[in-house]
């Protein structure tokens, strides 16, 4: 019997509206024929939060933060206030793909005991550009990191191909600084990444996995700059933004065709994002909302978290992670274990009624650890989690001296709009959440095993 | 010849080229390892009596262990040694606690060697570098002039073939010689045991830690390692594939990281 | 150096297979180092054949590219009988550098053609190259033979193209092979997909060609500098060739005096009783009174003393030359101002154009034939005999411009 095979491609940020509306403009014709040769489109649910790190973690893994202890991109010392910057390493829960290899890198969490006895062999996979897989670790077939890959001779593995990466001219990243001074030549690299990002595709297609992920995450890039471009047609870079979405229908339209044309109907292929994205109007300073509302005390020494001082009753992380300050946690905390339901109380009605100065609510939704989170990590997970209406990016910026701000950027992450293209007879009957699809993955190479 | 014999070789022929070119020469020794292999080699150059001055230059910030060693070497090797300092500014209290890191290196060590190499009117230092230490060094050449200001013009260097070197003498100009260049962090270890050459002890590993490279007391920290020899050192690098300066790379590295996330908001 | 070993290059045209041919010499000679060779079979599994020696050739050359051999861009291999040593021609910008700079040790080419498609004009660039180095020892291989289904036809075709364009530079190869070194046809062993074939594999091939005998070589030791120690006076320099012992008969070279060696100084060792190609360390002669810097202490035969130099430049400096202007020839410690007397026969790698005759100026990235001539005379060795005292910088203001190689006469 035909080996099973699966080739996902992953964008980064891209909204399933979006994506129904281009379609219907003509604009991805690949897509549209897709979902004219049995592909349907699913608007899909991010992690909570909708941080690409956390929802990627959640794709990779298939449990929820509280099993792979990935939060955010920052994680705070609770020793020290300092932050630290979790990378593949602080993923606890096994990857799909280290699930396949049969070997979870010493690691277990509730989708490895669940598949590892049904698997009966070792497949291989190729992972390309995923973000929060830095530093690169042994795994069965090639593994290249995606964002915050910085140094690219530890974001390949097996090493021996980094040197033909280097020679290919494997972009890791664009610079995204230079989306601030310099959007022409920004707009330039995001092409000029996806040309390279292909190629690095097309090398590795040649060979012998089974499991191919591809991801492409200049799609988010070009969003955080300029999604206010994307359905405003008298913006300057709306014609920009509509080719580099042509040239991303064209990109998978090609890894669709090489995977048809070499593995048949027999293979697996899909495309998700992590995240959908929302026109930004306002960015919200959460931590200047619990400063004024009095849960939240600042001193002048230090830098960010290290200014929180005593009398600080809860704070905020990125986008909207809030932390109660508990006594035996924190070197200044004072909050007791007894007074933690109060105290959410407060918050969850200081958040509900907070407002724009337009008075305009700005919060969709809060949740409490408890309703979302599940697992053995629940320690980092926040006390509170709020997501916003669309247009106001919720920040964690410490010291920020109003609540509203303008913001630099173009475009905000959301939860409720990342999307899923799939084959219809693998169809979801809800909303799919991207947690679901490690599973769906598995479940399509056991299926030769029964 | 095995392959240290042919660094060794080629080391001791640069210095040798230095010497024949500049008469007005010195080295620059900061007493860590490899500036120490760098000593050995230009004693072996000229038969054990180094014929120009040894300049180390104090920032007065240097670890205790360091000064005893460089005294004791310098007496019984028989150096000519320039201790430079930049006293102006270290009675202005300059130091890595007052302004910024950079400024005090600036001050102590840069311009303690540009005072030094005015004062003696040197027209060429020998150095320690290696190629395998950052990027950067990729670049340089055996033979690498630098003006006044001490700027290197690296991307208009002309090639160095077959050991024939630049050396003619602009005006403004002096030379940087590295002989050790074509080391390897692991090759001078390996070199250092087989020459047994003395090193201080701080790259011995102490409750656990060690240093892998040294200068000033308040800049350096020290890595995990359980190395108490020279052999045991040859040991840990051979198997480990963390960069030299681990201890600040990681910094280095979460720097970079804040960076990126803040360019895309997410701090 | 003890063994028996030969330094040749890989040439042909881009894609035609070079790296492959590398790839698959190394794997098939079991010279991969255990972990590199172990890292690429778990690539491989993944990745499939094709891709496998490429990867490897990037990872070779990045090492080298760390600058941890002495010369770079050079690969070995190992058979029962011999060392080889391949010596990298990379991208085409560079190649041409590396040829007359490293690569212009090569003692043998082979002159790799993909069947498919050909001859093509960087084949025909690189045999013009060869033939201008003065490299003889000449093996042609037709690559890619399974993409031809091992067609006998199709490979006279193309060995007719080539020996004909070969000929006309004055290149005979010795052997024009049909291989595949994607799947190892007649590259270690012969292939059963080639009966037709009766001619010798790849290797047996290079079996066949001669070597540099280094320790064979005459001793040559140019003066570097003279140090005095106590009131003794050291010559100091490095074996540039064949070894040197204490009471050894030698001749300074330039003047054809001869002496004897009186006593070798290597710190911090008491009294050594001789030295070998590649020490640097001190001298004593018998007599050795007004000998310094430049001059070449040396046994039989002898190194030519010579006015005039006829060699192979390449000008790698952004400063052309305009036949007039003076030089600075340096060739091992010699220093000698000169200039270009004649330009032979030049070649322009980016256009592929020849100039041969009549020329007046060398252009940067240019390779020329040239007669250089010289105010006082040096003394220099063939290239191909002794590398070291064969090779030359041009200087202009300070500036090396040009290396160079001398050529047999």
């Amino acid at each position: 019997m035909e080996k099973r095979k699966a080739l996902v491609v992953g964008i980064d940020g891209v909204p399933c509206t979006l994506v129904r509306e281009f379609v219907e403009r003509g604009y991805m014709p690949n897509f549209q024929a897709m979902l004219g040769d049995g592909y349907r489109l699913y608007q899909m649910d991010a992690s909570l939060p909708d941080i690409s790190s956390v929802s990627w973690t959640t794709f990779l893994t298939g449990v929820n933060p509280a099993e792979h202890s990935i939060y955010g991109f920052i994680h705070l010392d609770r020793r020290d206030y300092s932050l630290r910057f979790p990378n593949s390493g602080n993923v606890l829960a096994p990857t799909f793909f280290q699930v396949l290899g049969l070997d979870p890198g010493g690691k277990e969490s509730s989708l490895a005991r669940r598949y590892l006895p049904r698997l009966k062999e070792a497949r291989t996979s190729i992972v390309i550009n995923v973000p929060h897989t830095y530093p690169a670790y042994p795994m069965n077939g090639v593994l290249i990191s995606g964002f915050v890959a910085l140094d690219l001779a530890r974001a390949v593995y097996p090493p021996v191909l980094v040197s033909t990466l280097k020679r290919m001219g494997y972009v890791i990243d664009v610079d995204p600084s230079k989306g601030h001074r310099d959007k022409e030549g920004f707009l330039e690299d995001l092409f000029h990444a996806l040309d390279r990002r292909q190629e690095a595709f097309d090398l590795f297609f040649k060979g012998g996995w089974d499991l191919f992920v591809a991801c492409i995450t200049e799609t988010d890039r070009l969003h955080h700059f300029f999604f206010d471009a994307a359905l405003h047609e008298a913006h300057s870079y709306h014609g920009a933004f509509i080719d580099f979405y042509k040239r991303l229908d064209d990109l998978v339209g090609h890894l669709y065709d090489m995977f048809r044309s070499q593995y048949g109907e027999g293979g697996l292929f899909m495309v998700l994002s992590d995240h959908g994205f929302a026109t930004l109007k306002r960015e919200v300073n959460v931590n200047r909302i619990l400063e004024e509302g009095g849960f939240l005390k600042l001193k002048e020494e230090g830098e960010r978290y290290e200014r929180i001082a005593s009398g600080t009753r809860a704070f905020a992380m990125d986008p909207c992670r809030i932390y109660l300050h508990y006594k035996d946690r924190y070197p200044l905390g004072e909050v007791e274990e007894g007074e933690a339901d109060g105290l959410l109380e407060k918050l969850t009605d200081l958040f509900q009624n907070l407002k724009d100065e337009e008075g305009s609510p700005v919060i969709r939704a809060i949740y409490r650890r408890g309703e979302i989170y599940q697992g053995p990590f629940m320690n980092d997970a926040p006390d509170l989690l709020c997501l916003p209406v669309d247009g106001y990016d919720l920040k964690g910026r410490v010291g920020a001296e109003t609540v509203f701000t303008d913001s630099v950027f173009a475009g905000m992450h959301n939860q409720y709009d990342a999307m899923l293209l799939l084959p219809e007879e693998k169809g979801f009957s809800g909303k799919p959440q991207i947690g679901d699809l490690a599973a769906l993955l598995l479940d399509h190479f056991c299926e030769e095993d029964l | 010849m095995d392959y240290l014999d042919q660094l060794e070789s080629k080391s001791i022929y640069i210095i040798r080229e230095a010497y024949y070119r500049f008469r007005d020469i010195a080295m620059l020794w900061s007493v860590g390892k490899d500036s120490t292999t760098l000593l050995w080699l230009c004693r072996k150059a000229f038969f054990g009596d180094i014929p120009f001055p040894v300049i180390h230059i104090d920032t007065g910030y240097k670890f205790p262990e360091m000064y005893e060693f460089r005294d004791r070497l310098a007496k019984e090797w028989g150096l000519n040694l320039i201790v430079g300092r930049n006293e102006e500014k270290l009675k202005d209290g300059m130091g890595p606690f007052k302004g910024s890191k950079l400024e005090c290196c600036t001050e102590l060590k840069t311009n303690a060697l540009k005072q030094v190499i005015a004062g003696y009117g040197l027209k060429a230092i020998l150095l320690g570098i290696r190629r395998d230490e950052h990027g950067i060094r990729a670049k340089e050449r055996y033979f690498s002039p630098r003006d006044t200001q001490f700027k290197w013009n690296y991307e208009d260097q002309p090639a160095e073939i077959w050991d024939q070197y630049k050396s003619k003498v602009e005006e403004e100009e002096h030379f940087r010689i590295h002989p050790l260049l074509h080391f390897t962090e692991l090759d001078v270890w390996e070199y250092v045991k087989r020459e047994n050459i003395p090193i201080v002890e701080l790259y011995f590993s102490k409750e656990g830690k060690r240093f892998r490279s040294i200068g000033c007391v308040p800049c350096c920290s020290p890595v995990k390692s359980d190395a108490r020899s020279v052999d045991e050192i040859i040991e840990e690098l051979r198997v480990s594939k963390t960069p030299e300066r681990a201890g600040r790379a990681q910094d280095k590295e979460d720097t970079y990281t804040m960076q990126k996330l803040r360019a895309l908001g997410y701090m | 150096m003890r063994e028996d070993s030969l330094k040749f290059v890989i040439v042909g045209h881009v894609d035609h297979g070079k790296s492959t041919l590398i790839g698959r010499l190394l794997y098939d000679t079991n010279s991969l180092p255990e972990e590199k060779f172990e890292e690429i079979k778990a690539t491989s599994k993944v990745l499939g054949r094709e891709v496998e020696f490429a990867f490897l050739m990037d990872a070779l050359k990045e090492e080298r590219e760390r600058g941890i051999t002495i010369d770079t861009a050079q690969i070995f291999f190992r058979t029962p009988q011999r060392t080889y040593v391949i010596i990298d021609a990379p991208g085409h910008k560079e190649f041409i550098k590396n040829m007359i700079t490293g690569a212009s040790q090569a003692e043998a080419a082979i002159l790799i053609v993909d069947v498919d498609e050909g001859v093509r004009e960087q084949t025909r660039r690189h045999g013009y190259l060869l033939s201008m180095l003065g490299l003889n020892q000449v093996c042609v291989v037709i690559n890619k033979m399974d993409l031809v289904d091992y067609s006998r036809e199709r490979f006279e075709e193309v060995k007719g193209d080539i020996i004909a364009y070969l000929d006309g530079l004055g290149i005979a190869p010795s052997f024009v092979i049909p291989i595949s070194a994607l799947k190892g046809d007649n590259v270690a062993s012969l292939s059963p997909n080639l009966e037709w074939y009766s001619g010798p594999t790849v290797l047996k091939a290079l079996a066949t060609f001669d070597g540099a005998k280094i320790e064979e070589r005459p001793f040559r030791f140019p003066v570097q500098d003279v140090y005095l120690m106590g009131d003794r006076k050291v010559l100091v320099g490095r074996v540039e060739s064949g070894e040197v012992k204490k009471g050894q008969k030698v001749v300074v070279a330039g003047r054809g005096e001869k002496t004897s060696v009186a006593s070798i100084e290597k710190f911090p060792v008491e009294n050594p009783e001789k030295a070998q190609y590649g020490e640097s360390i001190g001298l004593c002669l018998e007599r050795q009174e007004g000998i310094g810097r430049g001059e070449v202490i040396a046994s039989e035969p002898l190194p030519r003393t010579t006015g005039t130099v006829r060699g192979s430049v390449f000008w790698m400096e952004n400063l052309p030359y305009k036949k007039g202007d003076k030089v600075v020839f340096r060739c091992v410690t010699q220093e000698v101002k000169g200039e270009i007397h004649e330009i032979l026969r030049k070649y322009d790698p980016a256009s592929m154009e020849k100039k041969e005759e009549g020329a007046q100026e060398i252009l940067p990235a240019e390779v020329a034939e040239v007669i250089i001539r010289l105010d006082r005379p040096v003394l220099v060795d063939p290239f191909s005999f002794i590398s070291e005292m064969g090779r030359f910088v041009i200087e202009m203001n300070g500036i090396p411009v040009a290396g160079g190689i001398v050529s047999r006469e």
